[in-house]
C-alpha cells in the first residue's frame, strides 16, 4: 500500500501538480449494543481507500476514490485524475496563496500502544461481557432501557507526500460503557458510566474496557438513574460548581478547543459551526482564565484519542500549551492556516474523518492540567454549590462565548457536604468569565484522559475524535437556569 | 457523476442472498457520489470529487432457540466484497444470541421509482467556480466576509432479500448556502433541491447579503419573554427535535417521548399540521427505508391533534399496524424516526406574519439547539445570522444575539400565524424539514451575549 500511495504522489507530479500528498487507509469498526436483553447492534463495517490533494498554481483539488486492495492502480490513477481536473477547474486566481508552511518530509511509522489487541478478543467474549453488565442494570421496573456498548476502530493508514513524506501508521480505539434510563414519578433520566453517549473511549487496548469494571458499577448507575427521577430538580442561582472529569472535558472541549482552532478564528467555518471570540490579535494578552488553570494540546499524550505520529498533512505531532497560567497563548493549526498568523511552522492538527474527507483543523488532545486539591478536602471548603457529574446536553454560541450546559447528575453541596441529589443541574455562563472564575483543580490523583468520539465539524460534515485530561474543578458563582 | 445502475446493483445484490447459508439474508449496495466547494474570504478551502461504495449484509440464523442477527459491511461494490460482508456477519452472527421477537424479513413489494437529477450529476466543478466568484464579489461589494458551500451529491441504493424483497432507488440533493459577516452583523440563504435547476443561485446570494447588510450594528437587548416569528431556518433547528426525540415508536414505547400521555390529544392550534412526506417535490428521497420497505406518507400533527408515532416492521408488529416505513438499516441502536417533515402552509405572507406582532422578534436562525428534557421538548439555543426587533408590526434594527431555553410543547400552543411560502431548512445535527415561518405569541429567552 506504501508503494501505492508513492504511486499517487508520482502521477500528480507527472499530471502537472506542484505539490501532492496521498493518504491511503484501511479502516474496521466493530460495534456491540447488548440492549434490553437483546443484541440490538452486532456490527463490522471495513472500507479502504485514497484521499489525495493536488496543488496546480494557486488551486488544490482533493479526490478519493475506494480501493479494492494493493494493486488497485486504476482507482489511484483515477483519484490523481479527478483531484487535477478539479485543481484546473477551480483555477489558481483566488487570490489566497495555496502554499503550506514547511514541514520536512517525515519517514517512520507509529503504531498505538496495546496491551491487549481489542480486536484479538473473542467474538464470544466481547458479548459476554456486555451482558453481564446489562444484566447489572436488571431488577426494577422503572428502568425502561438497559444498554451496554462496546466500540473498536482500528485504521492502517499509509502516507506520501511530493515533499518526501512517507509514513505508516496503525491507530486503534477502544470505547465501551453502560446506561440506564428510568421513567418514574413523570420523569425521565439517564445515568450512564463511565461517561454518556456511548462511554468512554480511548486510544489503547482491550485494557481500556476491563479496567472500567463494567459490572461492578452496574447496580449504582440503575438505582441512580431511578434516584434521579425522583430527585427535586436543581433549583435556578448563583452558587459554586465543582465539575467531575466527565462533565468538564466537555467544557474544555467546547469553551477551550474549538475557540482556539485557528480556521475558526480566521472565519473559514463560519458558514456552519462558526467562528470565534478568541483572535489572533489577542494571543499572548487575553487573561482566558485564572492563574490556575493550565491546558495543554498533545498529539503524544499516551491514551489519546488523537494521538499519531504525524498529522493528516504529514506535520509530527507534539505538545504545546493553550493556556498558560491563564493566559492564552496558543492554537491549533494546520499547514494551511499556521502562516496566516506568522508561525512557521503548523502545530499538526489537521486531520480528516477518513481517507474520504479533506483534512481541517481539528482540536487535538486537549488536557487541564491537574492542581493541588484532593476531591474531598475541596467539598469540604465549599459552602453552596453544585457538584455536576457526566454530560446529558450542551449548547454554546456561534463565537464560543455563551454556553449552557446540563449534566445527568447534580449533588447540591452544603457548608462542606454533600447533602441531597438534584436533578438536571443545568449552569450557563460566558466563556472567559467562566474560565476566570476557577480557583481549585484537583491533583493528580484524580486527574484522567476522557475521550470525545463525535466530535462534528466543517461542511460537509466529518467527525473526529480527541482525549481530554481533566481532574475535578470548582467555579465560583456560577449561574444555574431552571 | 455516474451512480450505480439498477440492473447492475440488483443483480450483485441477488447473487450473494442466494449464495448465502443464512436462515435469512439482506444485502444492501449503496453508491453515493459527491462534489463540492467549500468558500470563504479568499475563495475555496475545502473542495472534493468522491465517490463511495458499500456493501452492507444482514443474516439471521436459527439456532433453534429463535433468530441470531448481525451485520456487516464491506465499501466495495464487487460480489467479492459482499461475500466479505457475508462471511463477517455470519461469524458474528453465531456470538448473536437468539432473540425470539424478530420478525422474518418483509416480502416483495412495489415501489415508486425514485432516480437522480440529470443536471445534478452533470453539474460541474467550473460552474460551482463561477457561484463561488459571484458569492465574493457580492459579499466584497458590501463589505462582509463570505462563507459558503455549493455541492452536488446522488445516492444509489438497492436493497435484495431471501423473502424476496428488490427495491432500487436514486436520489439527488444540490445546495448552495452563503453566510456573511462583518460590522457587527452576520446573515445567511441557503437552498436546496434534487437539481441546481431548483436552486435559485442568485437569489440565496442576494438574500443573504441583504441580511448581512441590515443586521449591522446590532442594538443590545434583554433576555426575557417575546412573541416571536421565527423563519424556516429557525423553525427547523426545533423541530427536528420532534423527530430526533419523540415522533418514534420506540422511545414512545420506552417512555421517554413527549408523545407519551398526549397520543391523540389536540394539544396544538388547528393552524398546525405535519406530515413526513418522502415524496415531498422541495425534498425528494429515496422511497424505501432501511428494510426495504416503502416510506409512507405519514401524519404527525393533524390540526393540532399528536397523531402516532412513525414505524419500522418490528415496532410497527408491537402496535398492530403495518409500517410506516421509517426503520434505519437493520440491526441498529436507533429506533425509526420521521426524515422528511413537512410542516402545512398557513395563508400569510412573512410580511403579515411581522405586522400582527406589537413588540417582538424576527429570528432568521438558532444555533446549536439541544434538548434538555425531551418528554416536554424542553431546549436550548442562539439565535444566529440576523436578529431583528419586531415594532408596531414592522422590522426594526438588528439586535444582539440571545439563548432560549423553551419547551417546544408550550411555544407551539401559542402558535398564532403560519406562513405561506415553504421552504427547505436544515439544522447543525444533520436533518431538513420543508416549513414556512411560523409566528408563536410567547418564546423565553434566559440570557444575552454583546454581539
Amino acid at each position: 500500500m506504501q508503494a501505492l500511495a508513492r504511486l499517487a504522489v508520482e502521477s500528480a507530479q507527472r499530471g502537472g501538480a506542484s505539490y501532492a500528498d496521498a493518504r491511503l487507509e484501511r479502516i474496521w469498526v466493530e460495534e456491540l449494543l447488548v440492549r434490553n436483553g437483546e443484541l440490538a447492534l452486532a456490527s463490522a463495517r471495513e472500507e479502504c481507500g485514497i484521499g489525495i490533494v493536488v496543488r496546480i498554481g494557486g488551486a488544490r483539488g482533493f479526490a478519493a476514490l475506494p480501493l479494492s486492495g494493493a494493486g488497485d492502480r486504476a482507482a489511484v490513477f483515477a483519484a490523481v485524475q479527478r483531484a487535477l481536473a478539479l485543481a484546473r477547474a477551480l483555477g489558481g486566481d483566488w487570490g489566497r496563496g495555496a502554499e503550506f508552511a514547511p514541514e520536512p518530509g517525515h519517514q517512520g511509522e507509529f503504531r498505538t500502544p496495546l496491551l491487549v489487541d481489542p480486536f484479538q478478543v473473542p467474538l464470544a467474549e466481547r458479548i459476554d461481557l456486555l451482558r453481564a453488565a446489562e444484566r447489572r442494570l436488571e431488577g426494577r421496573s422503572e428502568v425502561v432501557v438497559r444498554e451496554a456498548a462496546l466500540s473498536l476502530r482500528r485504521e492502517q493508514r499509509w502516507q506520501a507526500s511530493s515533499e518526501g513524506l512517507d509514513v505508516q501508521q496503525e491507530l486503534t480505539r477502544t470505547g465501551a460503557g453502560l446506561a440506564a434510563t428510568a421513567s418514574d414519578a413523570g420523569q425521565c433520566e439517564r445515568r450512564s458510566y463511565p461517561a454518556s453517549f456511548g462511554g468512554d473511549f480511548a486510544g489503547r487496548g482491550w485494557e481500556h474496557v476491563t479496567e472500567m469494571d463494567l459490572c461492578a458499577h452496574g447496580e449504582r448507575v440503575r438505582d441512580e438513574a431511578i434516584a434521579l427521577c425522583r430527585a427535586p430538580a436543581c433549583p435556578a442561582g448563583r452558587r459554586d460548581l465543582i465539575l467531575m472529569g466527565n462533565q468538564l472535558m466537555l467544557q474544555i472541549h467546547e469553551s477551550v478547543g474549538h475557540p482556539t482552532e485557528l480556521d475558526r478564528a480566521l472565519g473559514a467555518e463560519r458558514d456552519l459551526a462558526g467562528g470565534s471570540f478568541a483572535q489572533p490579535a489577542m494571543l499572548g494578552q487575553l487573561r482566558y482564565a485564572s492563574e490556575q488553570v493550565n491546558l495543554l494540546a498533545d498529539s503524544t499524550a499516551a491514551g489519546g484519542l488523537d494521538t499519531r505520529g504525524w498529522d493528516d498533512e504529514g506535520v509530527a505531532s507534539g505538545s504545546w500549551p493553550i493556556v498558560e497560567r491563564g493566559r492564552f497563548v496558543g492554537y491549533h493549526t494546520s499547514r494551511e492556516w499556521a502562516g496566516a498568523i506568522g508561525e512557521q511552522r503548523s502545530r499538526g492538527a489537521a486531520r480528516a474523518e477518513s481517507w474520504y474527507h479533506p483534512p481541517i483543523v481539528r482540536i487535538t488532545n486537549l488536557s487541564l492540567l491537574p492542581g493541588s486539591w484532593k476531591l474531598e478536602e475541596l467539598i469540604a471548603d465549599t459552602q453552596d454549590a453544585v457538584l455536576c457529574d457526566t454530560v446529558k446536553t450542551w449548547s454554546i454560541d456561534q463565537q464560543r462565548v455563551n454556553f449552557q450546559f446540563t449534566t445527568e447528575l447534580g449533588w447540591e453541596i452544603k457548608n462542606g457536604a454533600r447533602t441531597r441529589l438534584l436533578r438536571s443541574p443545568t449552569y450557563q455562563g460566558r466563556t472567559l468569565d467562566f474560565w476566570n472564575s476557577c480557583d481549585a483543580v484537583c491533583d493528580a490523583s484524580h486527574w484522567k484522559l476522557w475521550g470525545v468520539p463525535n466530535c462534528g465539524k466543517g461542511n460537509p460534515m466529518q467527525i473526529a475524535e480527541m482525549s481530554h485530561g481533566a481532574a475535578p474543578a470548582r467555579f465560583r458563582r456560577v449561574n444555574f437556569v431552571s | 457523476m455516474e451512480l450505480l445502475a439498477r440492473e447492475q446493483a440488483l443483480e450483485i445484490a441477488a447473487a450473494l442472498v442466494r449464495e448465502s447459508r443464512a436462515e435469512e439474508c439482506e444485502a444492501t449496495l449503496e453508491h453515493a457520489a459527491e462534489r463540492f466547494v467549500r468558500f470563504a474570504g479568499g475563495g475555496p478551502t475545502q473542495n472534493a470529487d468522491r465517490s463511495r461504495f458499500e456493501f452492507a449484509v444482514r443474516v439471521r440464523l436459527d439456532g433453534g432457540k429463535g433468530l441470531q442477527e448481525a451485520r456487516a459491511s464491506v465499501a466495495g461494490s464487487t460480489l467479492q466484497d459482499g461475500r466479505r460482508a457475508l462471511a463477517r456477519a455470519m461469524e458474528l452472527a453465531r456470538f448473536a444470541p437468539p432473540n425470539p421477537e424478530l420478525l422474518e424479513l418483509g416480502g416483495a413489494v412495489q415501489l415508486r421509482e425514485s432516480l437522480a437529477a440529470p443536471a445534478c450529476l452533470q453539474h460541474a466543478f467550473a460552474e460551482k467556480a463561477a457561484w463561488v466568484r459571484a458569492a465574493l464579489q457580492a459579499a466584497s461589494a458590501a463589505q462582509l466576509e463570505p462563507a459558503g458551500l455549493i455541492q452536488s451529491s446522488a445516492q444509489a441504493r438497492a436493497i435484495v432479500n431471501s423473502r424476496g424483497r428488490a427495491v432500487y432507488g436514486q436520489s439527488s440533493r444540490h445546495s448552495f448556502a452563503l453566510s456573511v459577516s462583518g460590522g457587527g452583523g452576520a446573515g445567511t440563504a441557503q437552498a436546496s433541491g434534487a437539481g441546481p435547476e431548483h436552486v435559485e443561485h442568485a437569489a440565496v446570494i442576494a438574500r443573504a447579503v441583504d441580511k448581512g447588510v441590515r443586521s449591522r450594528d446590532p442594538l443590545p437587548i434583554e433576555p426575557g419573554e417575546y412573541t416571536v416569528v421565527l423563519e424556516p431556518l429557525a423553525v427547523s433547528a426545533v423541530l427536528l427535535f420532534c423527530a430526533y426525540q419523540g415522533f418514534g415508536a420506540r422511545e414512545v414505547e420506552e417512555r421517554s417521548s413527549f408523545l407519551c400521555g398526549r397520543e391523540g390529544q389536540p394539544i396544538w392550534p388547528a393552524s398546525l399540521s405535519i406530515v413526513d412526506d418522502p415524496a415531498n417535490p422541495l425534498m425528494p428521497a429515496l422511497g424505501f427505508d432501511g428494510e426495504g420497505t416503502p416510506r409512507q406518507r405519514t401524519v404527525l400533527v393533524e390540526r393540532g391533534r399528536l397523531c402516532g408515532p412513525v414505524t419500522d416492521r418490528q415496532h410497527a408488529n408491537k402496535r398492530g399496524q403495518a409500517s410506516s416505513g421509517h426503520a434505519q438499516p437493520q440491526p441498529s441502536g436507533l429506533g425509526p424516526m420521521p426524515q422528511n417533515m413537512v410542516v402545512a402552509r398557513g395563508e400569510a405572507s412573512l410580511q403579515q406574519l411581522v405586522a400582527g406582532v406589537e413588540r417582538g422578534l424576527l429570528i432568521s436562525q438558532f444555533h446549536y439547539t439541544n434538548a434538555i428534557d425531551p418528554k416536554e421538548l424542553l431546549l436550548t439555543g442562539m439565535t444566529r445570522n440576523g436578529t431583528f426587533l419586531i415594532e408596531d408590526g414592522r422590522v426594526g434594527r438588528a439586535v444582539t444575539n440571545l439563548r432560549f431555553t423553551q419547551s417546544l410543547i408550550e411555544a407551539l400552543a401559542g402558535l398564532d400565524g403560519v406562513g405561506r411560502e415553504a421552504e427547505v431548512a436544515g439544522a447543525l445535527f444533520d436533518g431538513e424539514i420543508v416549513t414556512p415561518p411560523l409566528r408563536l405569541a410567547r418564546f423565553r429567552f434566559t440570557s444575552a451575549t454583546d454581539f
